[in-house]
């Protein structure tokens, strides 16, 4: 068993991963590897934010998909044996992460939220949600290797330290892969990053079409405050970007006041949304699950009741 | 014509799940389903196989004998046939093992197929480890995230969501792909389908015919429930409702 190995693609995704990896690593007693592409993160930073041994992946040809590194990273990691490995919980991340464990036969903590080592069982304990976020499942590792994934965003991007050395050692190029890109269609903007935002006002189902979004933007504005959207809004109706999509399967928010502007108020949404301080809720069916899990909110059509918000809120 | 596989699993439906005492879970009156996404992937392989001009879908699920409400209904849902791979033990499986299973079933059973149809994620785990994994069990190429596929020549082409964009791929077939919520609307069946899906073929797998150990990598050393339950103050929507709602946004502190 050695170390504790990082997988990165970028190099946001590389200083995160390395702060997670170092929350085991001092317990474990054990190394750091950063396993990162080419024209990420550079090794010199991987080293001053706690790598002792770098891996640089090859540069992919073109049309070759990130997957295409796998037997490159099996290898690798059979060679080494590390104890655990991290992936940001990205597309790619994620798949990555699960064909290499079934290569390496090795147990996949997916989304973990919270990582330590248990001196006393000799074991990583993660925790992840279940059940839509209904539940908490936390689970053990005592084999080597575990491979986790992170969700983005979820553990403090380590810090560079000085004085630090370690090893850089170039990684042959992988063989070409059966999956090939033959066309990349980029985002046309990334939109806002609504992790930090302070005030968070999110449209749901509830909207009829998507030039009414324009009312959630209103109240946003006149509170200060951005745009977030339900799941069916951003991937099923395409009405809204996919980044303010909040939950599940979207991002973790923590403003000081959400409001949720017909949204019924499913688990899988609800905790996303569950570090907010205040959370209120404009929905015509009193019944919905939303309320609940509300501190207030109003019973009526949002079509009726955010313009009187507005009005309320300029006097 | 094209075999089309389609993997699916019947779930818990968690709008049911209660927190119990001391945050136990209690099912105690829940209900199951086919997750969500599963039935996209379900469609899909309905989609393909009628876009290649016929062929067969067939559906494959693990779990306890206790689903086989889950086979019928996902016979309903235009599949032509099923293998269920049942026996009690099969509660409460890691990705991992249930990949295996299906890897093993597929491998011994469906000797010929040209897609393997996913859902991206399970609605009660939400892992989406299974289909990548069963891709590498089988040795066969893997698409995650797909918006958009179709197949022609012995090939795939698919549309996969990332976080910087779309890549639009192609892989030889057989392949496996899991699906994206967007790719369809899953079908509701009607009393006809559902008639109709008790007089297909259901092939069950037990246990002991199957050689795997299929042994777990993690252990859950626990699981909780997790409460976002507030106050949950209703309030109308006439002006004193109103009033009083802009009154607890200022008093929050957050705005002026
Ligand atoms: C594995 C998995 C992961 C998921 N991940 C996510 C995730 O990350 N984020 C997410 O959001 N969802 C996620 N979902 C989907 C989630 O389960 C819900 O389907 C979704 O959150 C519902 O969105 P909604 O509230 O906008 O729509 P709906 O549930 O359709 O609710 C619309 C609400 O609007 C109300 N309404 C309608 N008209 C009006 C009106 N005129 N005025 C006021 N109210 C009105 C209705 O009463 C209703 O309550 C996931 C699902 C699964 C299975």
């Amino acid at each position: 068993m050695a170390g504790i190995w990082i997988v990165a693609e970028t190099r946001e995704q590389a200083f995160e991963l390395l702060g997670a990896g170092r929350l085991l690593a001092p317990e474990m007693e054990t190394t750091v590897t950063a396993v990162v592409a080419k024209g990420s993160a550079s090794p010199q930073e991987c080293i001053a934010r706690g790598a002792d041994e770098v891996l640089l992946l090859a540069e992919l040809a073109p049309g070759e998909p990130f997957g295409a590194q796998l037997p490159v990273i099996e290898q690798e990691a059979r060679a080494s044996s590390p104890h655990a490995i991290l992936f940001s919980a990205t597309a790619r991340g994620k798949e990555t992460a699960a064909r290499l464990s079934a290569r390496l036969a090795a147990g996949l903590c997916s989304a973990c939220t919270a990582l330590a080592f248990d001196k006393a069982t000799g074991s990583i304990v993660m925790e992840r949600l279940a059940y839509g976020g209904a539940a908490i499942q936390k689970l053990a590792a005592s084999a080597a290797p575990v491979v986790i994934t992170i969700p983005p965003r979820s553990f403090e991007p380590a810090e560079a330290m000085d004085g630090r050395q370690g090893k850089t050692r170039e990684l042959p190029a992988p063989p070409p892969s059966a999956v090939k890109i033959v066309e990349r269609k980029p985002k046309e903007k990334v939109s806002k990053d609504i992790t930090e935002a302070r005030v968070i006002v999110c449209a749901g189902r509830g909207f009829d079409k998507k030039e009414d979004i324009a009312l959630a933007r209103r109240l946003a504005d006149a509170l200060g405050g951005e745009l977030g959207a339900t799941r069916p809004l951003t991937e099923e109706l395409h009405w809204l970007p996919e980044d303010l999509c909040i939950g599940l399967s979207g991002v973790q928010v923590k403003p000081e006041l959400y409001v949720g502007l017909g949204v019924s108020g499913q688990v899988q949404h609800m905790t996303g949304v569950r570090g907010a301080k205040v959370v209120c809720s404009v929905n015509r069916d009193e019944n919905a699950p939303i309320f609940a899990l509300s501190d207030f909110g109003i019973v009526g059509d949002l079509y009726e009741v955010v313009p009187k918000i507005l009005e309320k809120l300029e006097t | 014509m094209p075999t089309i596989v389609a993997c699916f699993k019947w779930v818990v439906d968690e709008v049911y799940i209660r927190r119990g005492a001391g945050g136990a879970l209690d099912f105690s009156s829940v209900d199951y389903k086919i997750g969500e996404y599963d039935r996209n992937a379900i469609e899909e392989a309905v989609r393909q196989r009628d876009a290649g001009g016929g062929g067969s879908v067939i559906g494959v699920t693990v779990g306890t004998p206790e689903s086989a409400k889950g086979v019928k209904d996902g016979l309903s849902r235009g599949m032509d046939q099923a293998f269920f791979v049942s026996d009690p033990s099969f509660k409460d499986l890691e990705p991992s093992q249930t990949a295996a299973i299906l890897a093993e079933v597929i491998r011994s059973r469906i000797p010929q197929y040209d897609l393997i149809a996913c859902g991206e994620g399970s609605s009660d785990l939400y892992a989406q480890q299974v289909g990548p994994r069963l891709a590498e069990l089988l040795g066969i190429p893997c698409v995650c995230f797909v918006q958009k596929l179709s197949i022609e020549g012995g090939r795939l082409r698919a549309e996969r969501r990332v976080e910087d964009g779309v890549e639009v791929v192609e892989a030889p077939l057989p392949a496996l792909v899991t699906v994206l919520p967007d790719i369809n609307t899953p079908r509701i069946p009607g009393v006809r389908d559902t008639l109709m899906a008790g007089k297909k073929p259901v092939i069950t797998v037990k246990r002991d015919e199957l050689t795997g150990t299929f042994e777990g990598a993690l252990k859950t050393a626990a699981m909780t429930a997790s409460s976002l339950e507030r106050t949950g103050e209703k309030l109308a929507a006439d002006s004193a409702g109103i009033a009083r709602f802009v009154d607890s946004l200022r008093k929050s502190g957050v705005i002026k």
